[in-house]
């Protein structure tokens, strides 16, 4: 076996309702002052208004809502000014990945204090950060228990990475019942984003484990079995627990071993064009797969057998189902299945070599397992097109 | 036993290997073209080398503190730096597990690492003649 190293620092509790007792985690600091960052749209839903005022009545909380979708330095900058004029000493992120990822950088520069970009870069925080509470009303990202975080600088148009152990979340609570308000759209796309990590955490190239494996796989069944009931209807909870375990148990495995060239493609075409995360994760997994097919038979194909896909065929043919199904999956999903659905705007002369000078310099593409040349990326955006 | 006795070994090996990838066209150029500017700030023996490819025309390498900030940090044991070089570390997972962290944009590092895998070929031998010879 390779060597490998598996990190999963966050308490994780699940049930219908736990969101109620975030607080109780944190409540034991002495003169705790938390700091809330959620996102304008949950602020309108009644159960997430119903929790603040619980939590306000025997807390001091002060709420941040100014989060964008993509998780802006504008909102991470904002977000520490309240913070600090507040003197918190602990954060809540109650949100998708966008506020939980911002709560993470805030988190940062209120610990170790300086600007955003002085601590960008892998592994080179120097302590813990303040107690943090992340609950995900997305099923989803991951980010409660990722060991990273993307924020979106809007001037240069492009993703800043944070990774480090110090970034997971104290403790995750997932409550189901947080996601039922999350639209049909967003409940497709968000899910495919998890696929995508089960996905690409299978395939990497030299960081994978029997640990990232069995919870990628695991994650991928229940995905594959429950979100298109989660989409169809947003009411049923266990639908919406299976999907947001999986996108959890998704987020441990690939903060351990690494996504691939979906993912940097993806954050390309996000930090240009303002797409959604999990929609562009959608549109390219196809792509990244079969591209990705030559170096990934023996993996597609046992992930093929294990969903029930494919069954006695060799290995080619397994593989060649599991693409065919996450094809099927999207169609079922209703999800865009080219980039030109996502109001990307032709990709073609200076435009086109700037996504692909961003997306061959991802972070994601060094686990890829293909190396993927400038010729190929073009190749894929002009085929996803 | 550290790999570099130390921080003057680690320096005349480093020094020597980053002259011939500076001498190798193919090499600097595209290093060059990166305008990166990059220090590698190594520990057992402690020592810091600086690459400065601001100005696309000429690579410059520093032993010390610089009086610029480079863009991107790199940390490492110096163990490491030499396995690296012998093409023999898997860098996904050394940067995974934190033995290798990073300040500052490391992606536009990252996406160097094809350019400078041709110097794993000489580095042995640059090894050789700066320490074992020197030393023997
Ligand atoms: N840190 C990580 O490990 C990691 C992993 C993957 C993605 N990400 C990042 O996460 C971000 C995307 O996060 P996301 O996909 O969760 O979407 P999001 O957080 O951007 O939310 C999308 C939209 O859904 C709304 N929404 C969220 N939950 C809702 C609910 N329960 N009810 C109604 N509306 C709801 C939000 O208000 C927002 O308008 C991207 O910035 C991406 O880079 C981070
Ligand atoms: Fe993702």
């Amino acid at each position: 076996m390779d060597p490998f190293v598996f990190h999963t620092p966050t308490k994780i509790t699940f049930g219908q309702g736990v969101a109620a007792s975030a607080c109780d985690a944190i409540q034991e600091i002495p003169g705790c002052r938390i700091v809330l960052i959620t996102d304008k749209q949950l602020l309108k839903t009644d159960l997430v208004n119903y929790l603040i005022a619980q939590w306000q009545a025997q807390n001091h909380i002060c709420v941040f809502s100014d989060v964008l979708s993509d998780a802006h330095l504008t909102g991470v900058n904002e977000a520490v000014r309240l913070a600090k004029n507040e003197k918190c000493n602990a954060i809540i992120a109650l949100g998708g990945g966008s506020v939980i990822d911002t709560a993470k950088v805030v988190n940062i520069i209120l610990t170790l204090g300086g600007e955003a970009l002085d601590h960008q870069g892998m592994n080179n925080l120097t302590s813990r950060l303040l107690p943090s509470v992340a609950i995900p009303t997305t099923a989803g990202t991951g980010a409660e228990v990722s060991l990273v975080a993307m924020i979106k600088d809007d001037i240069e148009g492009k993703k800043l990475l944070f990774g480090s152990p110090f970034l997971a979340a104290d403790q995750a609570f997932l409550d189901p019942e947080l996601i039922v308000s999350l639209p049909a759209g967003l409940t497709a796309a968000t899910g495919m984003d998890a696929v995508t990590h089960c996905i690409e955490a299978l395939v990497v190239e030299g960081t994978s484990s029997p640990i990232t494996d069995c919870l990628a796989l695991d994650a991928l069944n229940r995905l594959f079995k429950h979100l298109p009931e989660a989409k169809k209807d947003g009411r049923n909870l266990e639908a919406r627990s299976q999907t947001l375990v999986a996108s959890t148990m998704a987020g441990m495995a690939f903060s351990s071993c690494g996504v691939g060239i979906v993912h940097a493609l993806s954050h390309a075409i996000g930090g240009q064009f303002a797409t959604h995360h999990g929609m562009t994760n959608a549109v390219l997994l196809p792509y990244g797969m079969r591209f990705n097919l030559g170096f990934a038979t023996k993996r597609y194909a046992e992930m093929a057998r294990y969903l029930k896909v494919s069954d006695k065929e060799n290995d080619s043919v397994a593989a060649q189902k599991l693409i065919d199904s996450i094809e099927n999956l999207i169609s079922d999903l209703g999800l865009p299945k080219n980039l030109r659905s996502l109001s990307v705007p032709e990709l073609d002369g200076e435009k086109l070599q700037q996504l692909v000078a961003l997306a061959s310099s991802d972070p994601a593409m060094i686990f890829n397992t293909r190396q993927a040349t400038e010729k190929d990326i073009v190749k894929i955006y002009e085929d996803a097109y | 036993m550290p790999v570099f006795k130390n921080a003057e070994d680690l320096n005349r090996v480093m020094f020597a290997l980053w002259d011939a990838i500076k001498a190798d066209k193919s090499m600097s150029s595209q290093l060059l073209r990166s305008k990166l500017t990059i220090s590698f700030i190594y520990r057992e023996p402690d020592s810091r080398l600086t690459l400065d490819c601001s100005d696309g025309e000429q690579l410059k390498v520093y032993i010390g503190e610089t009086n610029f900030k480079p863009a991107v940090e790199m940390f490492m044991k110096s163990d490491l730096a030499h396995d690296f070089w012998l093409g023999k570390v898997n860098i996904p997972l050394a940067l995974i597990s934190g033995k290798i962290s990073s300040k500052g944009p490391v992606n536009v590092a990252l996406a160097l690492l094809p350019v400078i895998k041709p110097a794993f070929k000489i580095y042995p031998a640059i090894y050789q003649s700066n320490i074992v010879e020197e030393n023997g």
